[in-house]
């Protein structure tokens, strides 16, 4: 615990001037064991959300948001498992967050997300993938889904500006949804990344950003009406600008290299679209990256677990120390091998606090369900080495 | 030989037309012309020792001086090649005196020749009417008709294996115009040409795909290999010979497994056009793309439409800008009616139905009509991909027959039986190499079994089903570097 303490003074101190670590806030966080998506998965997370301090408290007579994530092609699957057990969030886990956002009296909620160079629906995308949409619409009253890739059902963009201006851009513009929730959830997946060493309840938020300005098929001026290709050549790698229309890059000089860029863009997003929810899907997943890459060592896994907070950077440190990780790693360091930590940066803009002492750890001890990443990419080698 | 349906044509590079033609081009050498002469030896028949071929596609007149050398020149190998069984057609090009060459060719013993534009009224051999894809006259007279643009199959490299509009890598493929010519022409052989790409360095794999890729659609590759290749088989070099080996197996693979000739395309959409002038780029191209979104069609061809079945289908996409005649339209409507779905030009004079709500984005604005919706488009000269990307959107996902996971170099294509009781998925692997994983198929109605056929495994492979929760069934299949095919049986 004190080393833990250390380390997190230690990192204060290297700290930009600009930073608003010391300010940003602690919060309790919830982790629970929970091996599959069956009967036990709904009364373990109502009890996660009870010993948050409840739904109600939050959600009562609000609109919500959940930022669900259906990342990358949804063709390439990992081997035969199905997307929900690997990187995408749980149908299932969906439904339960759903149903007890209803129960906690949430007036509307509305799921949200851009799947990758579509317009399609969300239903349409689920089914692509033989889900039942129609479940998660049941799961509570006043449910509805939205593709937040472009315009949608909105009439115009919503702008969400970074306090303190920034660090790559001031400001982002969002689809409605993003704007007429009262409560932002994101829903994750734990997982690992191959650009940002980690995509947790922060990085979802990545995904919120529509295609029709950020993405490689944007329009120069305005947006485009339909969603084309993906978000790496504005964000990953600068190679083209955002829709003129949208907040532009504050320095063009800036490094364009995606393990710089991208948490700093998600730390924006969490500063400038806050997260009252985090939820991490940790129940069955993959190792090795967000999405299957082919080449790189990656298997299913079945960690069996559950994190939930009311502050995204201490729930991602909380499953980061899950998944084996160092929450207080940083360039250099495993998962942060190539990029910086976005959690630091969430840090740096006040944001919340990674440093787990600082944190109020509830329910399970991590200690008691570490589910060591690395390990597993080590066996994966391994076997590969022997074969 | 007579020119025929049974006939495997190869291209025949040899002779003083041919050197002719090569040498004011780039990389031309000594070597070449050498090879080019060694070709038109009949010696160089051996080369066809042990395989399928049994027609060879020789240059005869393209109008240039080394015309009537060239007709000369291979008369030993022509007289030679017919004492084997070989039939030859000779290429008529350019500016070539026709009915000249058509007499000589007649003189020479060849089987046919082949010629852009009309028949000479004196021609006493089959003529193959060869053309571009756009301008093939598909009622023309004769048995075997000839696409000469067609595309080397792959991944273009310019394109790079990032991906093209439909999230998945671009791929060049013959399928569409394959498909187009099925339906326009049932009941000819459709012969297509595409040379390999200039200065490449050619695997196996790559020949295999260029023989699979019109092969699976039913039609045939006129063979042509690169200029090292031939000459490291007239060399007798070993990787050469494996490679054409390879080929030979991918011939004899297709020539043992030609259900597929008796099978009808399978799909809940239909795309029906004439596929001619002004309709042919939107035609072509919904053909081209909707494989890319794993969106299984069957090809109607308008002037064939009146006697069509609309059974099994969901949807139609009427394409083309001439509306259909009364009695079509009667006919497509009654199918919209029933409950199914109408694609329609934004000039189909006089919608049917009152407008319904939809997504404002979509390119289709929806009416209902009967049961079903009328879709009429927005846009006068709409994006290829949005249009079939949106009449994916608007048919739904819910009512997939299958669905193609881990094969993003992949394109598949399904087929039935008359009776409906066999189901063929054929796959082509544009990449010519296996993805980490193998492919992955959902199936909407598993069947009592299925099987794996392959040139690349030895005997056909069992298929377990895998039933899913929400309904279906997923069959894992092992990697695939070309081609492979999944035969369902009820």
């Amino acid at each position: 615990m004190l080393a833990g303490a250390g380390a997190g003074v230690g990192a204060l101190f290297a700290r930009p001037a600009w930073s608003a670590a010391a300010t940003a806030p602690a919060a309790r966080v919830a982790v629970a064991r929970c091996m599959t998506y069956g009967p036990e998965l709904l009364p373990t997370m109502a009890k996660m959300f009870d010993q948050l301090g409840g739904l109600d408290r939050l959600v009562k007579g609000k609109t919500v948001a959940v930022k669900i994530n259906l990342i990358g092609v949804r063709w390439q699957r990992l081997g035969a498992a199905r997307m929900e057990d690997t990187f995408w969030s749980n149908p299932r886990v969906i439904g339960a967050t759903v149903h007890l956002l209803g129960k906690a009296g949430a007036r509307r909620i509305r799921v949200v997300e851009g799947p990758w160079s579509t317009a399609e629906t969300l239903q349409e995308v689920m089914l692509s993938m033989n889900w039942q949409p129609q479940d998660i619409l049941n799961a509570a009253d006043q449910v509805e889904f939205e593709n937040t890739n472009f315009l949608g059902q909105g009439k115009k963009y919503s702008r969400f500006m970074v306090p303190g201006g920034g660090l790559i851009y001031p400001g982002y513009d969002l689809n409605h949804s993003y704007e007429d929730c009262d409560v932002f959830v994101s829903l994750a997946k734990m997982k690992e990344h191959a650009a940002t060493g980690v995509t947790l309840s922060m990085k979802n938020v990545y995904g919120a950003t529509p295609i029709t300005i950020y993405g490689e098929g944007a329009g120069v001026d305005e947006p485009s009406v339909r969603p084309h290709g993906g978000r790496g050549g504005v964000f990953h790698f600068a190679k083209r600008l955002p829709s003129k229309s949208a907040p532009q890059q504050k320095d063009m000089s800036l490094p364009k290299d995606a393990g710089y860029r991208i948490p700093r863009i998600v730390a924006e997003l969490c500063s400038a679209r806050p997260v009252h929810l985090a939820i991490i899907d940790g129940v069955k997943t993959a190792t090795g990256a967000e999405t299957n890459y082919g080449s790189r060592p990656q298997a299913a896994v079945n960690p069996g677990v559950l994190i939930a907070g009311t502050n995204c950077v201490a729930t991602d440190a909380a499953a980061m120390a899950v998944m084996g990780f160092n929450p207080l790693a940083d360039r250099g360091t495993p998962p942060f091998a190539n990029s910086d930590s976005m959690l630091r940066l969430g840090e740096d803009l006040g944001i919340g606090v990674r440093d787990l002492s600082r944190n109020e750890i509830v329910g399970t001890p991590i200690a008691e369900v570490v589910f060591s990443y690395s390990a597993v990419r080590e066996k994966i080698l391994a076997a590969a080495k022997k074969a | 030989m007579a020119l025929s349906a049974e006939s495997i044509p190869m291209r025949w590079p040899a002779g003083p037309l041919d050197i002719a033609r090569r040498e004011k081009g780039k990389g031309f050498s000594a070597e070449t012309a050498e090879l080019l002469r060694q070709w038109q030896d009949p010696a160089s028949l051996s080369v066809l020792q042990g395989t399928p071929v049994n027609c060879l596609v020789v240059g005869w007149a393209s109008g240039l001086a080394a015309d009537a050398g060239q007709q000369q020149a291979l008369r030993p190998l022509i007289e030679k090649g017919r004492q084997a069984g070989i039939g030859f057609v000779g290429l008529i090009e350019g500016e070539a005196n026709r009915p000249a060459a058509v007499e000589a060719a007649q003189s020479a013993g060849l089987s046919a020749v082949a010629m852009d534009g009309d028949a000479p009224a004196s021609a006493a051999i089959p003529v193959l009417p060869r053309s571009e894809s756009a301008q093939v006259r598909w009622t023309a007279n004769s048995p075997v008709l000839g696409i000469a643009d067609g595309l080397w199959p792959g991944i273009p490299q310019e394109r790079g294996q990032g991906g093209g509009p439909t999230n998945l890598p671009w791929v060049d493929s013959n399928g569409a115009v394959l498909r187009i010519a099925r339906a326009l022409a049932p009941d000819k052989s459709v012969w297509i040409d595409f040379d390999p790409p200039p200065q490449a360095t050619l695997t196996a794999e790559a020949y295999m795909l260029a023989v699979a890729d019109p092969a699976s659609y039913g039609a045939r590759w006129v063979i042509s290999l690169d200029d090292k290749l031939r000459a490291d088989l007239t060399a007798n070099k070993q990787p050469a010979l494996d490679t054409w080996k390879k080929i030979a197996g991918m011939l004899d693979f297709f020539e043992r497994n030609k259900q597929a000739g008796n099978y009808q395309a399978a799909g809940l959409l239909a795309v029906m056009s004439n596929f001619a002038g002004s309709d042919w780029m939107i035609g072509q191209e919904a053909l081209n793309l909707s494989p890319r979104l794993r969106q299984p069609f069957r090809v109607i061809a308008r002037s064939r439409a009146a006697g069509a079945s609309f059974a099994g289908l969901q949807a139609i996409f009427y394409v083309d800008r001439e509306p259909p005649d009364a009695e079509l339209r009667r006919k497509l409507v009654a199918f919209a009616k029933a409950g199914g779905t109408l694609f329609v030009p934004s000039n189909w004079p006089n919608p049917e139905g009152p407008p319904v709500p939809a997504e404002p984005y979509l390119l289709f604005g929806l009416r209902a009509l009967g049961k079903g919706r009328l879709a009429v488009c927005k846009e006068e000269q709409p994006d290829a991909y949005d249009t079939v990307a949106d009449i994916q959107n608007i048919m739904s996902h819910r009512n997939d027959l299958l669905r193609l996971y881990n094969a993003p170099s992949m394109n598949f294509f399904y087929q039935t039986s008359a009776e409906g009781g066999r189901g063929l998925i054929h796959l082509l692997n544009y990449s010519r190499r296996p993805a980490s994983d193998g492919p992955l198929f959902y199936v909407q109605q598993p069947h009592r079994s299925a099987r794996l056929v392959s040139p690349e495994i030895a005997s056909a492979a069992a298929l377990q089903w895998v039933p899913q929760e929400a309904g279906g069934a997923e069959l894992s299949l092992p990697r695939i570097s070309v081609y492979g095919a999944v035969e369902l049986e009820q």
